[in-house]
This record gives C-alpha cells, structure tokens and sequence, in this order.
C-alpha cells in the first residue's frame, strides 16, 4: 500500500513541476507588467501601473489593439455563421460525403498556418484583390477560425436527442420556428464556445498576419512581434497582460457554459 | 489545436431522408468559401512553384523546375532542412516523455478536478504564442532572470537564447499542451480497472503499466506525435524570436524569399520541398509505428 502512495507522489510532484512549467512564462510576462523598474529583477522592484499607461499613450499600440478587437469581432461573425451551418449540415444530413467534408472542413487546421498565408498572399496578388485593409485578414482569418466553431458545435449536435424537434413540429411549429425555439437554445452553449475559441484564435493568430497584414493595419501580436525583436520595454509586457487577461477570461466563460472536457473528449459534463 | 479532430468523434445519427432538398444551402457557402480561399490559393502556389522568376516583376507564366533544381541542388537548404526535421524531432520527443505524466495525471484525476486540470493545460495554448516567447526572453536572455540567479551565486553568465537551446525550450513549452491532451484522449478510455487487474495478477507496477496501460495508450501517442511534428517543422515565431537570425529554419527562409527577396516562384518551391519532406517523414513514421502497434498487440 505504502509503495503505491510513493508512486503517486512521485507523479504529483512531476506533474505540478510541469504545470509551473507551463505557467511560468505567463506568469512572468504578468510580473513585469506591474514592475516599477525598467527590467525586471528579484526581488521586484515595487509595484506599478506605469507601464499600462505607456501603453494607454502608444498610439501604435492602441491602434493595433482596436483594429485587433474589430477584426475579431468580425472574424467571429463570420466563423460562426458558417461553422455553425456546415455542422448542423455534416451530421445531420451529409452521409456518404460525411468523411470528404468533415476532412474539407478541419483542412484550414491541418496545414500550416505560415503556408496557408503565403499561398493566400500569392493569390490575392495574383487576383487583384491585393493585400490592402482588412479584407484580406478578415478571409484568412476565418478560414483559420471556422474548424474550431464546426468542432465545438457538432460535439453538441451529436448528444442531441431529436424527438425534441419532432415533438415541436408535431405540434404545428415550422421548421425554422423550430430551429430557433428548440434546436437554438439547446446548441446555444456549443455555439458560444465555438465562437469564443474564433474571436480568441483571431485576436492571437501571428502567422496569417504576417504575410497579410498591410501599411496602416497592425494586428496587436504583429505590433508586439515588432516591438520585441528591438527592445524588451515593459510596455510590452503591459500589452502582453492585458491579451492574456482576454485569454483566461474566455477560458474561463467555455468552461462555465460547456466545460472542455466535453469539448475535449465528447463525453458529457 | 489541431488535436480536437482527434478525439472528437462524429457519429451517425439515424438515418433519416432530408425531406427537404433546402438543407444543402447549409453546406453551400462554406464549401465555395473553402473552395475559393483555400484549396485554389493552396493550388495556385503549387503552379507557381514551377514558374520563371524574372528579373523585373513577380513570375512569368512559363513552365520550369528550375527552382526545384535550385532548392534540391543547394546544400545550404539540404542543411536547413535537416536542422528543421532535427528540432521537430527533438520537441517531440521531449513532449512525449513530459506529456505522458501530465496526460496520465489528467485522465487519472477525479473528476471534478478533471475540468480544472484541462483549463490549466489549455490556457496556455489560448495565450498569443507572442506573449509566451516574451516570457522566455525575459527568462532565459543574458540579464534575464535565470543568469541573475546564476550570477548572484557567483555561477558563470549562461548562454540560454538565441541558440538551438532556446528554441527546443519555446517549441516544447508551446506543444506540450497538444502532446498531453492527444494522449489523455486516448488513456481516458482505458479503465484503470485493466491495469488493477494485470496488478493482482502479481504483475508489478512497472510492468501492469508497460505491458497494459503505456500499449493500449499507443494510438493517442501515435497522434499526439504526428501532430506535434507537424506543427513543429512548420513553426515559424519562435524560432525568430527565441533563436534570433542564429538558426535559420525553414519556415523563416520560406518568408524571408516570400516577403524580403520578393521572389514568390522560389518560395513556393521551397514551401513545397518542406511539405514534401515532412509528408515523407510522416510516412515512413506511420508504417514504422503500424508495424510496432502490430507487433505489442501480439
């Protein structure tokens, strides 16, 4: 007995290194945001919000961080929309083609996302579209985002028990009546999440950016990613928080409405 | 997060005739937005690695394997590729041997905490890969906080970033996550009363864990690699901020001829030699593996 509590020990301790592991960065990024001191050292120098305020005075900055959010918003629309769509499509209707457009509709996941920007760069050149505003990011961006909502929302198509839709249409109602008294609010929570995981995966998304971003349009990661290969200000750092803040915060909304595990492994909460 | 599709199984539901022929309109506009942002673009830049590259302007429409031939017949690219494959490689095994106690701590995990454990696993990978490179530098560079604390131990100053070492740290910190999460997948299918039994069968810890838990495991191992290799060989920010311009990899030779040198025949060839090579490997990593999870089912 007292051999198995050893080895169980051994493996909490391994596995609370890992996560400290994992954290460490974040956590650092997040303490020297508050640090009074130009760089960080231990023990800290005190307790500041200046950095935050450098950041509330870098126009390039704030700009970056604006036309991030709009984009995301944007983004999200989009994805979800047509996520949402395909995968009430895929496992409800599709049969013999379930495989081919469950494979078409993950692609934008399995290919890299640096190659996935340069073959769109190519084409909007070659097209004439050009790489001018937000059109191209808004495309590339959601054609990176659109997995996640169909993956999320056929988790909870697929746990869905559909004499609830007949039941309603029995009683008269049509099936657009029924699609939004019934199916809607039962799906609702897959939807939200699978939107959240869009608009975070575009307010951080670096590689697409990169190679479409145009003069006058920075997303915050490309700013940031400027910044960083000059100097290593702690406004940067302040930025950095703030983007993680957005992170955990939606993190957190996912696990409170559908809980990952369910996302995750497709079982129930 | 490529590692959803993994585990997330779709069923068949019923069988049940769409009566109405209106629900195509579902599919229809997702699949010419794919169509025409996805698999066209991906096409075009097949066709365009095989264009001429002129002196003035971006291609000429005039067939050639000739960057092909550049790209093969340079051995400064054979030599970035290999450290390529060579830092890939090294990540996933470093994953692997880290995520397996992570992953079977999570699916081992009662179940209230399971939900926790997950969200700590999974905000990192929901933070900006920017931010998470940012942590490091302020870790690992040459006044950062590791070589404080070597130097206030009178320790000599530490070489950490900028180096093959940095970027092993930064690529490994960024997949781990991906590694654990495939493996929990597949270890929370396997009851632990398997392993129990393979104990009381006088099996020791070790070998009830070995010979039951770590083979029926292998599919999530299998993925979880596959997955990390992939996202690895075509990582591209860390790379440049954690190993500067001191290591060339091939997602940042790929840009730099894309965005700098303006040639976008020769960086469509290279993007398809690293494609090619990687879908080789992966190959080879498959028939190797079905032979090996044919052999331990015996």
């Amino acid at each position: 007995m007292t051999r198995r509590r050893d080895r169980g020990w051994v493996l909490g301790v391994t596995v609370t290194i890992l996560y400290l592991f994992l954290l460490a960065p974040i956590v650092i990024v997040i303490l020297s945001a508050f640090n009074a001191g130009e760089y960080l050292r231990f023990p800290p120098q005190g307790f500041s919000l200046r950095w935050f305020v450098r950041f509330t005075e870098s126009p390039s900055f704030v700009r970056a961080f604006e036309f991030s959010l709009r984009l995301a918003v944007y983004v999200t629309l989009a994805s979800t929309v047509l996520g949402t769509m395909g995968a009430l499509f895929i496992v409800r209707h599709a049969r013999r083609v379930r495989d081919a457009l469950r494979l078409l509709l993950l692609a934008p996941l399995q290919f890299p996302a640096i190659l996935t920007g340069i073959a769109l760069l190519i084409f909007f050149y070659a097209t004439g579209i050009g790489t001018r505003g937000m059109r191209p990011l808004f495309i590339g961006h959601t054609l990176v985002t659109i997995p996640y909502v169909f993956l999320t929302v056929s988790t909870v198509l697929v746990g869905f028990d559909r004499s609830l839709e007949e039941a309603a249409r029995s009683l008269g109602a049509g099936p657009f009546r029924t699609f939004w008294r019934v199916t809607l609010p039962i799906i609702k929570g897959g939807i939200i999440s699978g939107a959240l995981f869009a608009f975070i995966t575009s307010f951080d998304q670096f590689p697409i950016s990169l190679l479409l971003i145009s003069v006058g349009n920075t997303t915050l990661p490309i700013a940031l990613f400027d910044y960083l290969r000059f100097s290593f200000e702690p406004t940067a750092a302040a930025v950095s928080t703030l983007s993680v803040l957005l992170s955990v915060g939606i993190v957190l909304l996912i696990q409170r409405l559908v809980g990952l595990e369910s996302i995750y492994w497709g079982g129930p909460r | 997060m490529a590692g959803l599709d993994a585990t997330v199984a779709v069923p068949t539901p019923p069988a049940r005739g769409p009566r109405f022929a209106w629900v195509v309109f579902l599919i229809v506009p997702i699949i010419v937005f794919l169509a025409v942002f996805f698999l066209i673009p991906y096409a075009n830049m097949v066709y365009m690695s095989f264009l001429v590259k002129p002196a003035e302007g971006a291609y000429l429409k005039q067939f050639t394997l000739e960057n092909y031939g550049r790209t093969l017949g340079d051995p400064f690219y054979w030599r970035i590729l290999r450290n390529t494959f060579w830092y890939s490689l090294l990540t996933t095994a470093i994953t692997l041997v880290l995520g397996y106690p992570l992953a079977y701590h999570i699916a081992r995990a009662p179940k209230r905490w399971r939900g926790w454990l997950l969200v700590l696993l999974i905000s990192p990978l929901l933070v900006s890969v920017i931010v998470r490179s940012f942590g490091w530098m302020i870790l690992l560079g040459r006044v950062g906080l590791i070589n404080q604390l070597v130097k206030s131990y009178g320790g000599p100053e530490l070489h950490l970033m900028y180096n093959a070492f940095g970027i092993i740290v930064g690529l490994v910190h960024v997949y781990l996550p991906f590694m654990a999460l495939s493996i929990a997948g597949a270890l929370q299918t396997i009851s632990p009363d398997i392993e129990r039994a393979a104990r009381s069968l006088g099996a020791s810890p070790w070998r009830a864990f070995w010979r039951v838990t770590w083979r029926l495991s292998l599919p999530g191992v299998f993925a979880g690699t596959l997955l990390v290799f992939v996202l690895a060989v075509s990582s591209y920010v860390i790379p440049i901020l954690l190993g500067a311009n001191n290591v060339l990899v091939m997602p940042m030779v790929i840009v730099q001829m894309l965005l700098d040198a303006f040639n976008w025949p020769l960086g469509s060839a290279l993007a398809m030699v690293l494609f090619g090579f990687t879908v080789l490997l992966l190959w080879l990593y498959v028939k190797i593996m079905n032979r090996a999870m044919r052999w331990t089912a015996r």
